[in-house]
């Protein structure tokens, strides 16, 4: 007991500090540490799942661009083949209007032809026609009189005929 | 200039000596407990100022739990017991430093004598202090070691039946764990006390040869103490719950 007392231990100090201490640990445990590291909890989680949530987003837009990538090449692909498709089928329709109005234009010549024939022959027998009876009346005139005309017809039309 | 290894007392107190010691203990207290009650009204999720530093701090010190339980619910448990420790003696052994530090005081006769009583004494340079911290320290452990293991497993560790397998060594350790435990009370205490008493008794005599300058690398340095100290005891405490909790 004298060593203690030498050393300045005292039984009420002693006491008096450990209750001190008590409650300096209640009040610090209550108002400082449980809040404090209920925030910090808190805000790890928080940053935690933020960071979760980034990555996620960051997936989906990686995904969402090959996605896209995917999408554009298809289109272009297709609209290549529609264009060869086009072309293909502009050169085909192309030939076929050049070969139906070729046709087209060798019937008209052909038909003109036909036409232009029928017309000099019909016009040929028209004149021939208008010479007989011009020869006809000429040589009615000459002679005077009144043939058989049947007859001075048909033998007029064969002479012109055969000029 | 006296230098006294006990605590001076200032006056009496219904037959209560309040010593320099303890009035510091309740000046340390009453600021923790201030600072505490302001600061719980305004913790908010987006730290600023005083929170941010607080929250280092702590943070710092939760980190440092949790390398040496390797267990984030035990370091849940033991932290607060910790780190009040460690605030505790932290301010505890800063005070060392406050200006006036062995200087102001009254004057009393003692031993017929007239000698300074001074007000400010740093509350580590009391073995009343670090008396009770080895205690609360010491008890926490055992009772930490109890709830965890079980009151038969924790006290298999000290008592051990000489007919088992090691036999009478196996028992001699357990009686040696028990000295032990009471070994770190003493070790405790009187490494705290001894430490920051001495640098006491270094700054008042520096103060008193040569009043300017000189004693500034002297503070610097119990500056530094004061908080590997701190740190020291915290984190033992901190060793020996672990440990405690652990069976063979």
């Amino acid at each position: 007991m004298d060593l203690l007392n030498n050393l300045g231990i005292n039984g009420k100090l002693l006491l008096a500090q450990i209750i001190n201490f008590f409650v300096l640990f209640y009040v610090l445990k209550r108002f400082a540490f449980s809040p404090i590291l209920k925030v910090l909890e808190e805000r790890r989680k928080k940053i935690e799942r933020g960071l979760a949530d980034a990555e996620a987003a960051e997936k989906k837009l990686q995904e969402i661009e090959k996605k896209e990538k995917k999408i554009l090449l298809k289109a272009r692909k297709e609209a290549d083949q529609i264009i060869r498709k086009s072309e293909a089928q502009a050169i085909k329709n192309g030939e076929i209007i050049i070969t139906e109005s070729r046709k087209q234009a060798e019937k008209i010549i052909i038909d003109a032809k036909k036409e232009l024939a029928e017309e000099k022959r019909k016009m040929l027998s028209d004149v021939k026609q208008e010479v007989a009876d011009l020869i006809l009346l000429a040589t009615e005139k000459a002679i005077g009189e009144k043939i058989n005309e049947n007859k001075d017809k048909e033998i007029i039309k064969k002479v012109v005929n055969n000029l | 200039m006296e230098i006294s290894l006990t605590p001076e007392i200032i006056f009496n107190w219904n037959g209560f000596g309040i010593t320099n010691t303890f009035l510091m203990t309740l000046v340390i207290s009453f600021l923790i407990i201030t600072v505490s009650f302001f600061f719980s009204r305004r913790i908010k999720s987006t730290p600023r100022g005083f929170q941010n530093v607080l929250e280092t701090i702590l943070e710092a010190l939760l980190n440092l739990t949790d390398s040496i339980t390797e267990n984030k619910r035990q370091s849940r448990q033991f932290f607060p017991l910790v780190a009040t420790i460690f605030i505790f003696v932290l301010l505890c052994n800063w005070v060392e430093i406050v200006p006036g530090l062995g200087t102001i005081g009254v004057y009393r006769v003692h031993h017929g004598e007239e000698t300074l009583t001074p007000f400010i004494r740093s509350s580590s340079a009391d073995l009343n202090v670090t008396l009770a911290l080895a205690l609360i320290a010491v008890s926490a452990a055992q009772f930490f070691g109890v709830s965890t293991l079980g009151i038969r497993k924790y006290a298999g560790k000290f008592l051990i039946s000489p007919f088992r397998k090691p036999y009478v060594v196996g028992t001699f350790v357990g009686l040696l764990e028990i000295v032990s435990e009471f070994s770190k009370i003493i070790s405790f205490s009187f490494r705290l006390f001894g430490n920051i008493f001495a640098g006491e008794v270094l700054l008042t005599v520096m103060l008193i040869l040569v009043p300017y300058f000189i004693p500034l690398p002297f503070l610097f340095l119990e500056i530094f103490v004061g908080l590997i100290q701190a740190l020291v005891f915290a984190m033992l405490t901190l060793s020996f719950l672990k440990k405690a909790t652990e069976a063979h």
